[in-house]
C-alpha cells in the first residue's frame, strides 16, 4: 500500500471504532495539483485523504482548537516535533492525540499553481526523515540526512555586521505585517501577542522600517528554543521573507550553546527554564 | 564621524547590586561618563529581550545589563536565567547587524562603585569607536 492508502485505512479503522472524534490530514485541493488541510468526520470521507509531495502544511497548530477532543493527526516529521513541543508546554495532553506519522523525505517547491521537481529549501538540508513522536507509522525514511544543517546561515555569519544591517533592512521593508507567519506556526498560541499589546506599545501600528524590524526580531526571538524548522512561516509569507534564516540562526545558536534542540524530548526542559550555575555563554565573564 | 559625537546608553541596571553599585560610584565621588542613561529594575532577570531590541529600535547607541555576581542575586537565580538569555539575544543582534559591541552584559555588586565607572567609560569608548547607530525610527525620541 501507497501512504495514501494507509493513512485512509488508518483513519478509517480510528473513526468506525470511535477512537478519534476526527482525523486531520491532506486531500487534493481544487486547483487538482496542491493539497489542503482536511477535516474527516466519518469513515465515508475517509477516502479522500492523501499524502504526497505536495502535503506542506503544517496540521498541528489545529490541535489547539481541539484540546477536549481525541484527533487523529497526519504529521511530517518537522511536523512530529511541533507535537513533543506543545506537549513539553502542556498545551495539549497525549492521550487526547493520535498521530500518524509519515516517513517523508521531502515536499516539493510551490509557487501558487506551480509545482516544481525540486525540494523546498527547509526539506534539502532536512535532519529528520523520521517522525520523532507517533501511534503510528506510514512509510519508510530513505532519505539520509543532509550533511550540512546549515550552509545558509554560516555564509550570512561570514558578513560584516554592515552588509547584515543592508540586507536585513530591505527584507523587513517588505513586510506588510499581515502576521501570517504568526497564525501558521504551532508555537505562536499566546492569547494576547506582543505585537498587539497597546499598553506598553512594543510596536506601533503604522507599516514602517522600525517596527517591522521589531517585529520580525521578536517573533524570532519568542521562538528561540522553540521553533522546531517545519518552515510554515516562510511558506506562508506573501513577501517571502526568508523567516527561517532567522529562525535557524537561533536554533543553531541554542544547540551550540545550551545543547537543546526543541521537540525532540517531551520532557526535556526548555533552556531558557533552566541553567548551570558554572556554564560559560560568551556574555558577562 | 563627528569628534562630538556622544552615544547614548540604555544601561538596566538591578536595584540590589548595580544599581547600588552606581550609586556608590556617585558618593565615592569616582567619575564616569554622562552617556548612560540608568534604568534600575528590580532584577537583571526582569529585563525583557523586548526592552533591548525596543532600547535599539528607538536609537539607543548601546545596551548595556548589569546585575549582580552569579550565586550573589536577590532572588537567588534571577541573574543565571538572564544570562541564557542574553546569551542568545547578543549574537542574534549581531546577525541582524547591531554589532555585539553595542550590547554589554556585566556583573557589578553593591561595593565595585570603580567597576561600574570602568565599565561605563570603556562602553563609552568603544561606542565612539563604532560611531553612531542609524535609528530604525525616522522620528526616534531624542
Amino acid at each position: 500500500m501507497n501512504p495514501s492508502e494507509q493513512i485512509r485505512a488508518k483513519a478509517k479503522e480510528l473513526l468506525d471504532n470511535k477512537t478519534v472524534d476526527c482525523v486531520i490530514g491532506y486531500e487534493r485541493s481544487t486547483d487538482g495539483k496542491n493539497s489542503r488541510p482536511l477535516f474527516v468526520y466519518s469513515s465515508k470521507d475517509a477516502d479522500r485523504l492523501i499524502f504526497d509531495q505536495t502535503c506542506a502544511q503544517n496540521l498541528v497548530r489545529y490541535l489547539l482548537n481541539r484540546k477536549d477532543k481525541v484527533t487523529g493527526i497526519v504529521v511530517k516529521p518537522c511536523d512530529s516535533r511541533a507535537i513533543n513541543l506543545l506537549l513539553n508546554e502542556h498545551q495539549i495532553q497525549r492521550d487526547k492525540v493520535y498521530v500518524i506519522g509519515v516517513a517523508c523525505s521531502g515536499v516539493a517547491k510551490t509557487d501558487w499553481n506551480k509545482t516544481s521537481d525540486k525540494l523546498r529549501d527547509a526539506c534539502q538540508i532536512c535532519q529528520q526523515h523520521k517522525p520523532v513522536v507517533y501511534d503510528f507509522l506510514v512509510g519508510e525514511a530513505k532519505a539520509e540526512p543532509a550533511a550540512e544543517a546549515y550552509p545558509d546561515i554560516k555564509s550570512m555569519e561570514g558578513k560584516s555586521p554592515g552588509e547584515r544591517r543592508a540586507f536585513w533592512e530591505e527584507q523587513f521593508s517588505r513586510c506588510i505585517r499581515c502576521y501570517a507567519c504568526r497564525q501558521v506556526c504551532p508555537g505562536c498560541y499566546c492569547g494576547e501577542c506582543f505585537v498587539e499589546c497597546l499598553d506598553p506599545l512594543w510596536v506601533g501600528i503604522r507599516i514602517a522600517p522600525g517596527e517591522n524590524e521589531m517585529w520580525n526580531t521578536m517573533r524570532a526571538f519568542h521562538l528561540a528554543g522553540r521553533c522546531i524548522g517545519c518552515n510554515a512561516c516562510e511558506l506562508v509569507c506573501p513577501v517571502n521573507i526568508p523567516l527561517s534564516l532567522l529562525n535557524r540562526k537561533l536554533e543553531k545558536d541554542v544547540q551550540t550553546l545550551f545543547k537543546f534542540q526543541s521537540g525532540i524530548d517531551a520532557d526535556a526542559p526548555p533552556p531558557f527554564a533552566a541553567f548551570q550555575k558554572d556554564e560559560k555563554l560568551g556574555v558577562a565573564e | 564621524m563627528a569628534v562630538d559625537y556622544q552615544p547614548r546608553i540604555v544601561g538596566f541596571l538591578c536595584n540590589w547590586c548595580s544599581y547600588a553599585g552606581a550609586d556608590m560610584a556617585g558618593t565615592s565621588r569616582i567619575t564616569y561618563p554622562p552617556n548612560i542613561r540608568i534604568i534600575r529594575v528590580p532584577c537583571s532577570g526582569r529585563v525583557d529581550p523586548l526592552l533591548v531590541v525596543k532600547a535599539f529600535q528607538l536609537g539607543a547607541d548601546g545596551v548595556l545589563i548589569a546585575g549582580c555576581h552569579p550565586g550573589d542575586c536577590h532572588y537567588t537565580e534571577g541573574n543565571y536565567y538572564a544570562r541564557r538569555r542574553f546569551a542568545l539575544l547578543r549574537p542574534f543582534l549581531d546577525y541582524l547587524g547591531i554589532e555585539s559591541g553595542r550590547f554589554w552584559m556585566e556583573w557589578v555588586s553593591a561595593s565595585e562603585g570603580k567597576r561600574f565607572s570602568q565599565v561605563v567609560s570603556s562602553f563609552t569608548s568603544e561606542l565612539i569607536k563604532l560611531g553612531p547607530r542609524k535609528a530604525l525610527v525616522p522620528e526616534a525620541v531624542s
